[in-house]
């Protein structure tokens, strides 16, 4: 595999194994738990629904098209019918192998196609200065000392394009620096030399174009000298943490340890380095998709939160492996941003249905989506990552 | 593929966008939860029960089929359609209207997904007792089209039960009003009742009004493991005759087991051939007494071990075991005919035990779940479509089903519904006089024939 644009012949769905559309006994289950078709209600859009066109195509019955294409797009990769599927088809790969093959026939969407081409000149999802990560670093009462960790730190932070490069989510790494820093955790920060981690690639298709950038990330990281590299998005940590292992070499990563930034708070709480004040506050937790269902992480955030004195925790209509994905996944918002916008009211009603004040997520992505959707419906909760809440909290911290 | 001009005029009743032409559409729109399928020329997406009216109007004028069609989860192919023309899919009207604590009844449009309607009943304190196992995933338009079951019709009855009122709008485009908020009500023939059931053949529902009752306080669930099936189908027998007044008394055989197990992972034994659920509801003494009886006759007659959940979670769970077969057949088998035979509980044993042989005798596995307390069978054939010699055979043993089923007292749908693949039967288990009054209903209901055609009743001269 080479990082360019690899030149293979045409792959078609005729090439795949049928038996990934032959389970599907078209039962519909999948349409009670998809946030796109539970928005719509047009079953060209539902999972069953674009099983059956993949199957179509497949069998010679229907030809790839622009409109093909489209109904593809028009999917969050949340894997909620995945989880949900009772004849065990697993339609996370043909969700996937149905936009690779369409990447490679040159039916990409045109907005998509940018954003591919962004990350692969810039080495981030915004194409600026990859060399402008630090800047969410400018704000804080003093330099972090992740930037100048000598060598000895136990993990290596990878901020993520979003956390690094979008202002509105600076505070996420600022609050998980400070909260390391409190807790005496010695880590390093990797600035310009961090690059996208490669997932939208992925989920457009063209997961094989990410390898450069594995490569470039796995030995930037281990340049840090640390044993760990940890990751606030959950979308870099699914990316490391289940696909470079199938894009690069084996023993690459041999003696890295991949961890989410719950798990480590988690590790901090249990070993009594995070010491919380009270907060009598009634919160819901929402489960991200990359980090809950795809990734099996559910309990280190509830485990975090529940260590905050007076805190209540409520749990939502749809969690754990059952979570309704905020609307922010599979770039969506970059091919039908009216679609993806008219998608959070329901998991905010359902968190307001708990009876929470807050949303507390544990992805910036989710956070974005969550907060500009409250917005929009003046829906009255706050939404908050699990790094903001702990800095927050962190006995001896002033009260937000 | 239809005159642009008629596409053009449909356009501008629903909106440009709610008119799918695409080929990418019409492969959706193609199938239900049954191996069959057929692709329209067009589907419409109408908003609001005027809108319904405009495009009956259209179709009667051009003698377009229509073909009404909820989400889709229908086991009788019911919604597809065969003879092309306009899919009609209501998912968009999927407002709840009322929920009238006083009269105790709810009202919403035919779209909504039954579970939403269930739910919203639920808010208030009281239950609406219909749940079919795709009660997440169906319409209560579409329940009420096929009179829906599901596993509490044997304490509750079915979804017929419980339709007070509905709205539909008629072949010609007339949209009637029929039934009330009136409990007893004999003014004329009850239409409420022939249109449920009816399958999208004599109108189309729009507007359904149900009723709903006190939910009751608990519910207490049993799993009992047989090593022998027909002990199990002898202990259904004997929990009916108790005073044990289950809620449901549900069967799964070994195969049925299997496959869930594969699915799920939580336990179930793979060594024996039958698991018997049991639910009883109501207060809790009664509810309590009520399984332990339950319990005790399933010991009594072979059961290897009776698990009484302790916890409302324990006892969904064992529910999940049982309303996740259907789906997970599709592991052992690409293609499953589900069968929905329906006989007196007493003759469960003995249909239970033809259904083994007719298995033997086509060489087809046959999984037998089902809502054994109401005697409502789900005998799946399993096999692959790809194999011409193979679906022959699938043909023979349905029609030896059916027959079997109607020899001891029974007859083809508990809750189904006809649709086509129990078409060719329907004389055989209702008689030609009977067939022949359904045809002049239809006929005078919709005389072009353009309200799902081809449905329920067979083609003269057909087997």
């Amino acid at each position: 595999m080479t990082s360019d644009r690899v030149e293979a012949p045409v792959r078609t769905v005729g090439a795949v194994a049928d038996e990934l559309y032959l389970k599907c006994i078209r039962c519909g289950k999948c349409l009670s738990v998809c946030p796109v078709y539970r928005e719509t209600r047009i079953e060209t859009l539902s999972p069953r629904g674009k099983v059956a066109l993949y199957r179509a195509v497949g069998e010679d019955d229907l030809e790839i098209s622009e409109v093909y294409a489209g109904k593809f797009y028009t999917c969050l990769m949340c894997d909620a019918c995945r989880e949900a599927c009772p004849s065990g088809v697993e339609l996370d790969l043909i969700l996937n192998k149905a936009r690779t093959d369409l990447a490679y026939s040159g039916l990409m969407p045109e907005s998509l196609r940018r954003l591919d081409e962004t990350i692969i000149a810039a080495g981030n999802i915004s194409g600026e200065d990859n060399e402008q990560r630090l800047g969410w670093t400018a704000n804080l009462e003093s330099m972090p000392i992740g930037l100048d960790h000598g060598g000895q730190a136990e993990a290596a932070y990878f901020v993520g394009c979003v956390s690094a490069l979008f202002p509105a989510s600076y505070s996420i790494p600022q609050s998980l620096v400070r909260v390391f820093e409190r807790a005496g955790v010695n880590y390093a920060l990797i600035g310009g030399d961090e690059h996208c981690c490669g997932y939208p690639l992925f989920l457009n298709g063209e997961g094989e174009r990410a390898l450069a950038m594995a490569h470039h990330n796995v030995e930037a990281v281990r340049d840090t000298g640390a044993a760990r590299v940890v990751m606030s998005c959950p979308s870099c940590y699914h990316m490391w943490k289940h696909i470079y292992p199938e894009l690069l070499d084996n023993g690459e990563l041999d003696g890295l340890e991949i961890v989410h930034e719950t798990e480590m708070l988690a590790e901090l709480a249990k070993e009594g380095r995070l010491c919380f004040k009270p907060w009598p506050v009634t919160v819901t937790y929402h489960d991200s998709c990359d980090l809950g269902r795809k990734s099996g992480i559910f309990e280190a955030p509830r485990h975090v939160l529940r260590a905050i004195p007076e805190l209540t925790l409520v749990e939502m209509a749809d969690h754990h492996e059952n979570s309704l994905c905020c609307g922010g996944g599979g770039n969506l918002e970059t091919y039908d941003r009216e679609l993806a916008q008219a998608l959070p009211r329901r998991r905010l009603q359902q968190a307001q249905d708990a009876g929470a004040k807050y949303i507390v997520v544990s992805c910036q992505q989710c956070k974005r989506t969550l907060f500009g959707g409250a917005r929009r419906e003046r829906i009255r909760i706050r939404t908050m990552d699990l790094a903001e809440v702990v800095s927050e909290q962190l006995e001896g911290e002033a009260d937000a | 593929m239809l005159d642009p001009q008629i596409i053009d005029e449909l356009k501008s009743i629903v909106g440009e966008r709610y008119v799918l032409t695409s080929p990418e559409d019409l492969v959706a729109y193609s199938y239900d939860a049954t191996f069959t399928s057929a692709r329209p020329n067009l589907i419409v997406l109408p908003d609001n029960t005027q809108e319904v009216s405009e495009i009956l109007k259209v179709a009667s004028r051009e003698l377009i089929p229509v073909v009404p069609r909820g989400m889709g989860s229908g086991l009788a192919a019911g919604s597809i359609p065969f003879g092309g023309g306009m899919v009609l899919a209501l998912t968009r009207m999927d407002r709840l209207l009322d929920v009238d604590l006083d009269n105790m009844m709810a009202t919403a449009e035919a779209g909504i997904i039954a579970s939403e309607l269930a739910d919203a009943v639920a808010r208030e304190g009281y239950f609406y007792p219909p749940d079919t196992t795709s009660v997440h995933y169906s319409t209560l338009g579409g329940n009420v089209a096929c009179n829906a079951g599901g596993a509490r019709c044997l304490k509750y009855g079915i979804t017929g039960h419980y339709v007070m009122a509905l709205e539909v709008v008629l072949a010609d485009g007339r949209i009637m009003r029929v039934g009330g908020k009136a409990t007893k009500n004999v003014t004329g023939y009850d239409l409420v009742r022939l249109l449920v059931g009816s399958e999208g053949t004599l109108a189309i529902i729009t507007e359904v009004t149900v009723r709903f009752i006190a939910a009751p306080e608990v519910e207490r669930m049993a799993q009992a493991i047989f090593p022998k099936l027909t002990d199990a189908g002898k202990a259904i027998n004997a929990v009916l005759a108790s005073g044990a007044n289950p809620s449901m008394v549900e069967i799964m055989d070994e195969t049925a087991i299997k496959s869930v197990e594969e699915y799920l992972r939580i336990g179930l034994p793979l060594d024996v051939e039958a698991i018997l659920l049991i639910q009883t509801d109501g207060d809790e003494a009664d509810a309590v007494r009520g399984i332990e009886i339950a319990a005790e006759i399933c010991r009594q007659n072979g059961a290897r071990e009776v698990r009484v959940a302790t916890t409302p979670e324990e006892g969904k769970e064992m529910w999940e075991a049982r309303s996740a077969i259907s789906g997970s057949l599709g592991r052992i088998r690409p293609n499953k005919l589900g069968e929905d035979i329906t006989v007196p509980h007493s003759a469960v044993p003995e249909m239970i035990a033809k259904i083994k042989e007719i298995s033997a005798k086509w060489d087809l596995p046959i999984v037998i779940f089902g809502h054994a307390g109401d005697g409502n069978l789900h005998p799946n054939i399993l096999f692959d479509k790809r194999d011409p010699e193979e679906s022959e055979r699938v043909e023979s043993a349905v029609g030896d089903l059916f027959r079997a089923a109607v020899e001891v007292g029974g007859s083809l749908s508990g809750e189904h519904g006809v649709g086509v693949l129990k078409r060719p039967y329907l004389e055989m288990a209702m008689g030609a006089v009977a067939v022949e009054m359904q045809r002049r209903i239809k006929q005078a209901w919709d005389p072009k024939n353009i309200l799902n055609p081809g449905k329920i009743l067979p083609t003269k001269g057909a087997k």
